[in-house]
């Protein structure tokens, strides 16, 4: 288990980067935070010629609030998102997904950035991003594009980025008022990758949904919106009979795979019983009660 | 956590909550492990392991790699013939088939990860690079993974001279034990199985071998429990006398029995060592760890109770399958772990029928070893469940039949259906003492509740009892030839006072530099921080063996009890001829002899310098060495037992297991070190937690390792682990000098029947039984929704 031979470049800015990967010919690998990178390298299931390590890039690690959104550095650790107070307030559901992102250590070092790009099928952030119709920032020798999260992830471990990209930055609306979330996870141990989890928010109007979002992990190559259950929703109040129609939904609606730790069948029925229990909890968080 | 009063009223240091003088050198990073060793001119090895689960070797083409960069050298199983003889696991038992331990595979491969190729290069990063290289032209052969069909009669064979897969078989019986249950009003049976484990310490195993050219000696650093036995292994298959051969255990992270056999690594690390003359060390990564240390716990066991309408059991009857891997494991054999599940099936009961047919059967997969606990995890699961079951049949409380059936204080000594005798120990005190602190019953009152608004709570009780500190009259292994029933110590004060005692042990993780320094302090008088433990080295003493099988704090404790009176007497007659005093008068404590009743005195320092270094201070005859070397055997075992309970809940929506509470209560005779057998108690139940709802190796059915990392093999981290409660009982002394009993082992004994018995209590109202290990989510799935289907 030790790595290939390589050859590693630290940039000290996004146009060294940019550069370093773009002379590497598609042979390069970024290295942020090395926690899913490393394990492959050691594993010697990637043998790139080059790392360019852009963790000494100025101006890649931050939290930036302004009035609709709030923007996060690709280069944020797990950790400062987890803790951030602005975050807290406007995007909790982000916040309390981080608990559930691996371990401190790993949290410590760990990136937004490399967890989007590296895209596991069963990550906590790609289904944030999802969830909360965020945004990627993305730069390249050939200029800066945004790509939305929805069209982002590709196939499992495939998002959209070609050889010399670098994601920037990730910008997420913040919640509107009125809105309650939910965050249901099952995984083998405490820092596990999910077996499966869903996040949801629903924003009320008068005594009913306005608008719901729900999200999932775990069940299938990408994370994925439960848009028939979203549209379910949609204009009613929650109710136990509501919810059970929720959970039937979801569960016709995934194609999860089946692994050592779970068969697609528990998956599926793991889909269900979260999103379940995320709609209720997001619903008693709107009218302002504890989930 | 809480322990009887009469630890806190003790005065001696035997007894005594000490922390673990080993842990702030362990805890700064100031331990010493094979792997941190900085030698000169060091090479390293990788090793090119089988991707095939059978397959005969037709070829090996290793010229590029040979000529790679900085590669040194490379052998196969040829180039190793004119080195190493073969070693064989040998037991006395009839109808055993042994198979040959090589330092590489040779003519065939027998398992996915066993080593083929060894490269040596100036780094494991050149000498992987250079792995890459080697072609190895394989003829697949028909795979041998399920033992039921491995054991029919015409099924492939591994080891063809073998002539069966079937390694070893056995029966143990006593009366007829058919005609009891054909009789029994009440029959509860099963079909059991316990799924393969690996013992994942947190170092892997490491070996390093320096070879001294002037001599023709090696010394092998080894990441081992068994310094001793591998120092001999070695002497045979080198062909070279034991003080040319030194084997040092130093800081090892963890071994839980995965560290207790010798491995075809370390014989090659010393062969190629001596063959290069210079410094070899490889170290195990993860991988290689999950795939080639020995693996545990795979078997199948078919039992069934038969009990009266009270609830006493009247007989049991068994068969066994021990799935035992490619290789029978030196030195203990394929018959370790298969064989102690039908020895200990009948558990800590009173049965008066009684049969245990086991087979132990060569599969292509890792060879199996001893894991904490060896057998009985599996016959403590299968015991307690069958006790479950028939009490939920009988309509009484579990806790009641166990009462029932427990062998009453006046029958002890007792002997097992399979031969197995118990002294006596507090069984049904640990049970009353478990249940007491719990508050038994008003948590199942609190569990009707629970039940009755639909939720899944169960609460499940493990008894057991073990055979520990066994003597020289039984083999830890069965049949197996070498002796491991006596310890030796050798205790000496050097001219400067200081004490040095040495022993076979091999402590890695126990603690025992700690506890043996409590045994020696208290019978010397000398005091802790004057002692060093020498422990971990082949040439500590003449002969040994290592730490293994809860044995150390019993033999090793009751070697340097006589080693540190021996040595006492010598000091006490320097003293009073110091002291002018009869040694009669004189008490030794706290590293000074004192004459009775006045302030006269003397330190140990004193009386060194006087026997040692001073002109003249003493008469000749008073200059002998003050140091002495005793043997202790305690000749037969003796009985450890406890009682385990866990309460759980189980997510209705999930199937996720949140374990609530777990309760200890065991009976270790008398205790060194409170703290320290506490920490024993939670390791051991934590590895037990994981046996329970966590941790399997898994094969597929082309014999290929699905567990290669542990994001796949899965481990219980703290935050899965409970906080206990753990209840020290000493019900009655032991014969054992000291009244010492082995605790090392029983946490991992006790845990999964606990376990399995609350998650089946806790589905009790959807008639599930839990009769497989792991009972992962996956499995709780499956059988909750056929249970529901049914409804
Ligand atoms: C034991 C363990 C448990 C874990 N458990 C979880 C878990 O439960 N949930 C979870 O979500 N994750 C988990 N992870 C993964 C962890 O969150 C990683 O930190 C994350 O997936 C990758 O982030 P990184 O910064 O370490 O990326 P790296 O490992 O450095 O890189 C990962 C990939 O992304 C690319 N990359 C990195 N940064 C950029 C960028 N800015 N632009 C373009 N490409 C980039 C790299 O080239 C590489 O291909 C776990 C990891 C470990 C080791």
């Amino acid at each position: 288990m030790k790595p290939a031979a390589f050859d590693y470049i630290v940039a000290d800015s996004l146009e060294a980067a940019v550069a370093a990967l773009a002379g590497a010919g598609g042979e390069a690998k970024i290295i942020a935070g090395g926690q899913s990178l490393v394990p492959m390298l050691n594993f010697r299931l990637l043998k790139p010629s080059v790392l360019v390590d852009i963790n000494r890039i100025p101006g890649l690690a931050f939290i930036k609030e302004s009035e609709k959104t709030i923007e996060v550095g690709a280069l944020t650790r797990h950790h400062q998102i987890e803790t951030s107070p602005v975050i807290a307030k406007h995007l909790p559901v982000l916040g309390c997904a981080m608990t559930h992102v691996a371990h401190l250590a790993i949290r410590n070092r760990g990136t937004i950035g490399g967890s989007l790009s590296h895209a596991d099928p069963a990550a906590e952030l790609p289904m944030l991003a999802l969830l909360l119709d965020a945004s990627l920032e993305i730069a390249s020798a050939s200029g800066r594009r945004t790509v939305a999260a929805r069209d982002f992830f590709l196939a499992a471990l495939t998002v959209d980025l070609n050889d010399g990209d670098i994601v920037t930055g990730i910008t997420f609306p913040k919640l509107p008022a009125k809105t309650g979330w939910g965050f249901e996870e099952v995984a083998r141990r405490s820092g596990d990758f999910a077996l499966a989890a869903v996040a949801a928010t629903l924003t009320l109007s008068g005594g009913a949904i306005a608008q719901a979002r729900i999200a999932m992990t775990g069940v299938g190559p990408t994370p994925r919106r439960a848009g028939d259950a979203e549209a379910l929703l949609t204009g009613k109040p929650l109710g136990p009979d509501l919810i059970e129609a929720v959970i039937k939904l979801v569960r016709a609606g995934v194609e999860p795979e089946s692994d050592l730790h779970a068969s697609a069948d528990y998956r599926r029925h793991l889909a269900g019983a979260l999103a379940g229990r995320a709609v209720a909890a997001a619903w008693r968080r709107a009218q302002g009660k504890t989930a | 956590m809480t322990e009887p009063a009469e630890i806190h009223t003790r005065p001696k240091i035997v007894g005594a909550r000490i922390k673990r003088t080993e842990d702030p050198r362990l805890l700064t990073g100031l331990g010493g492990y094979v792997d941190d060793k900085q030698v000169p001119r060091l090479l390293h090895v990788a090793f090119r392991r089988s991707d095939h689960s059978h397959a005969r070797i037709r070829a090996i083409d290793c010229a590029a790699a040979r000529a790679a960069p900085g590669v040194v050298a490379v052998f196969t199983a040829d180039d190793m013939q004119s080195l190493v003889k073969p070693l064989r696991a040998t037991s006395r038992m009839a109808g055993y088939h042994a198979t040959p331990i090589l330092p590489l595979a040779s003519g065939k491969v027998r398992y996915v990860g066993e080593p083929v190729v060894g490269v040596i290069a100036e780094s494991r990063y050149l000498a992987e690079d250079a792995l890459e290289l080697i072609a190895i032209d394989f003829e697949p052969l028909p795979v041998v993974v399920d033992p039921e069909e491995a054991a029919r009669p015409g099924a492939p064979l591994l080891h063809e001279e073998a002539g069966t897969n079937v390694l070893i078989a056995r029966e143990f019986k006593r009366g007829d034990v058919d005609a009891a249950i054909e009789a029994a009003p009440v029959r509860v049976k099963g079909r059991f199985r316990m799924r393969r484990k690996t013992a994942v310490a947190i170092e892997p195993r490491a070996y390093l071998a320096e070879h001294e050219a002037g001599r023709d000696a090696i010394t092998l650093h080894s990441a081992t429990q068994i310094p001793g036995i591998v120092r001999d292994a070695l002497a045979e298959a080198l062909d070279m006398p034991g003080h040319r051969l030194r084997v040092v255990a130093p800081d090892v992270g963890g071994g839980f029995g995965g560290k207790g056999s010798l491995y075809p690594e370390e014989i090659f690390v010393c062969a190629a060592a001596r063959a290069l003359a210079r410094p070899v060390k490889w170290t195990s990564d993860r991988m290689e760890d999950l795939a080639a240390t020995s693996q545990a716990f795979d078997e199948i066991v078919d039992a069934e109770l038969g009990l009266d309408k009270e609830g006493r059991a009247l007989g049991l009857r068994a068969d066994v399958i021990g799935d035992v891997g490619a290789y029978s494991i030196y030195p203990w054999t394929a018959g370790l772990e298969p064989v102690q599940v039908v020895s200990f099936l009948p558990g800590p009961y009173r049965i008066q029928h009684y049969r245990g047919r086991v087979r132990a059967v060569a599969t292509s997969k890792a060879p199996t070893g001893p894991y904490r606990g060896v057998g009985r995890p599996i016959s403590t699961f299968v015991m307690e469940r069958l006790m479950d079951m028939a009490a939920s049949r009988i309509g009484i409380d579990p806790r009641e039949i166990r009462a029932r059936n427990f062998v009453r204080p006046e029958e002890f000594p007792y002997k097992t259906g399979s031969g197995i005798v118990w002294d006596r120990s507090g069984f049904s005190e640990c049970l009353t003492a478990a249940c007491d602190k719990l508050g038994y019953d008003d948590l199942r009152a609190k569990q009707a509740k629970a039940r009755a608004a639909g939720r899944w709570f169960g609460i499940g009780i493990a008894s057991y009892a073990e055979l520990t500190g066994i003597g020289s009259r039984i083999s830890v292994a069965p049949g197996m030839p070498i002796n491991t029933g006596t310890e030796t110590a050798t205790i000496r004060i050097d001219s400067t006072g200081a004490v040095t005692a040495s022993f076979g042990i091999a402590s890695h993780g126990q603690g025992l530099e700690t506890t043996l320094a409590q045994v020696v302090a208290e019978h010397l008088g000398a005091r802790i921080e004057d002692i060093r433990i020498v422990q971990g080295d082949s040439s500590a003493v003449a002969g040994s063996t290592g730490t293994y099988a809860s044995r150390s704090a019993v033999l090793a404790g009751g070697a340097a009890t006589l080693a540190a009176q021996a040595v006492s007497e010598k000091v006490l007659v320097v003293a009073s001829h110091l002291l002018e005093a009869a040694a009669g008068d004189l008490i030794a404590g706290n590293g000074r002899i004192s004459v009775a009743g006045t302030d006269r005195s003397v330190a140990f320092r004193e009386v060194a310098r006087a026997v040692y270094s001073e002109m003249g201070r003493l008469p000749p005859e008073l200059r002998d060495e003050l140091a002495a070397t005793k043997t202790y055997d305690p000749v037969f075992g003796t009985t450890t037992s406890a009682t385990h309970i866990a309460t759980l809940e189980i997510d209705p929506q999930t199937y996720e297991v949140r374990i609530g509470r777990f309760v200890v209560a065991e009976d270790c005779g008398r205790l060194i070190n409170p703290l320290i057998v506490d920490g024993q108690v939670h390791g051991g139940v934590a590895q037990g937690i994981g046996a329970a709802l966590y941790e399997e190796v898994v094969y597929d059915d082309q014999g290929q390792i699905h567990t290669a990392s542990l994001v796949d093999y899965v481990v219980p981290s703290a935050a899965e682990i409970p906080p206990m409660d753990v209840v020290h009982l000493e019900t009655e002394s032991p014969t054992t000098l000291g009244g010492f009993r082995g605790m090392g082992e029983g946490g991992t004994i006790g845990a999964p029947a606990a376990v399995a018995n609350a998650i089946a209590d806790a589905l009790s109202p959807l008639g599930i039984e839990i009769n497989e290990l792991p009972i992962t989510p996956e499995r709780l799935f499956r059988l909750i929704g056929a249970a529901q289907a049914k409804v």
